[in-house]
């Protein structure tokens, strides 16, 4: 998580960076422009060369802030691209986990259960967290893993890690990111009948 | 499945959008800076008053390109001058709609249009004051002043306006001045 934010953290200091030379070269420009129409009022023709000198410098400025206004927006809209992305990702796994859920019938409790697992809690904090004993969170553990057809923390863990990366190869083929999920998630559950029905039988 | 979207949305990314980008950031609070200054502390004869207007001038004139060229929430697209869209926002407000604008809403926009065009006049008022044409001629400067007092109601209904969609649409609006983001409560409409 840490790593994913800090680049997000540099391109925004960097478009702050860009905005505020925007800005200020902006401004510039202005200086240029109203010193040029000045000049130009004062002595009134152009072939005069420090006033020619000043026209380009004018130009060459406020091309200078075009230029650097488009960079700035495709910077931002990288960043947003970015955040699209993320969110997609995040609400195709909170999907995938639902499915998964639906799939091996799990009751409120066990969901509730299951998804501190996922997140990492051991037995006796859930406990606490749900105001149980720890052996009822456990016996709620065993009937899920029980349920998932795993056989145990790190392989029901493993389900949704692998869930994720088949997830991240078939985004790569796919054009659209729409129906790519769709179909992941499709044979995400097809592949859970598979696995229940392969140990079942 | 509540637990589920309950839980994750309680990530502060899960609903926020960032709408206001740098540059518009950084012209907003320059061009406030200025204002400020030229109205409240610098000398109304002095060069300096004169500079200042002259940055305003070029503050709002970068805005106006930015809204042509920039992104999509800083857009004159996302945001046109539609007095008739301005009735519908306030009919729909006065039936308790309370739905989220990610841009400037109908009636923003419109003050925004409208503070742009008066410091615009305001500048351009107070360039004429410098020339030799128009240099001590009354109604330049009667003008140029109207205009600042126009420009300091427009402000203060500014700030009421911030207050009033703060309250009624649940986005704290003059934090996404300050950070771009917007935090849109879970619930709400998003226009």
């Amino acid at each position: 998580m840490r790593l994913k934010h800090l680049p997000a953290k540099t391109r925004e200091r960097r478009a702050t960076v860009l905005a505020g030379l925007i800005l200020l070269q902006a401004l510039c420009a202005l200086f240029f422009i109203g010193d040029v129409i000045e000049d130009f009022r004062v002595d009134g023709h152009l072939d005069n060369p420090h006033l020619l000198l000043e026209t380009i410098a004018a130009i060459a400025l406020i091309a200078g802030v075009i230029f650097l206004m488009i960079e700035l927006r495709g910077l931002l809209s990288r960043m947003s691209d970015m955040q699209t992305g993320l969110k997609v990702a995040h609400g195709h796994l909170v999907e995938v986990i639902q499915g998964f859920f639906e799939d091996w019938n799990l009751t409120k409790a066990e969901r509730d259960v299951a998804i501190m697992i996922l997140k990492g809690l051991d037995n006796e904090t859930i406990a606490q967290i749900r105001n149980t004993a720890s052996g009822t969170v456990r016996a709620q553990a065993t009937r899920i893993y029980a349920k998932s057809a795993t056989d145990g923390r790190a392989q029901f863990i493993s389900l949704f890690v692998e869930e994720l990366l088949a997830g991240e190869i078939s985004s790569e083929n796919g054009a659209d990111p729409e129906p790519t999920n769709q179909q992941s998630a499709e044979s995400g559950t097809k592949k859970t009948s598979n696995l229940i029905t392969d140990e079942t039988a | 499945m509540v637990a589920i979207t309950q839980r994750t949305s309680g990530r502060a990314s899960a609903r926020q959008v960032a709408v206001w980008d740098p540059l518009v950031r950084l012209i907003h609070w320059s061009l406030a800076l200025t204002i400020l200054l030229n109205g409240a502390f610098v000398d109304e004869e002095s060069k300096a008053h004169e500079w200042i207007g002259y940055i305003a001038l070029g503050l709002v004139g970068l805005r106006l390109v930015w809204a042509l060229i920039g992104p999509k929430y800083a857009r004159f697209s996302a945001f046109p001058p539609s007095p008739r869209r301005a009735v519908r926002h306030i009919k729909a407000m006065l039936a308790g709609d309370r739905s989220v604008h990610l841009s400037h809403n109908p009636l923003g926009a419109l003050m925004a249009y409208n503070i742009w065009a008066s410091v615009i006049a305001i500048g351009v008022t107070g360039y004429m004051m410098t020339t030799l044409t128009f240099f001590g001629v009354d109604w330049v400067e009667e003008v140029h002043e109207a205009i600042f007092n126009w420009l300091l109601l427009s402000i203060a209904l500014h700030v009421a306006g911030i207050a009033f969609d703060t309250w009624r649409s649940g986005v704290n609006l003059f934090r996404a001045m300050v950070c771009g983001r917007k935090n849109v409560p879970e619930e709400r409409n998003v226009i």
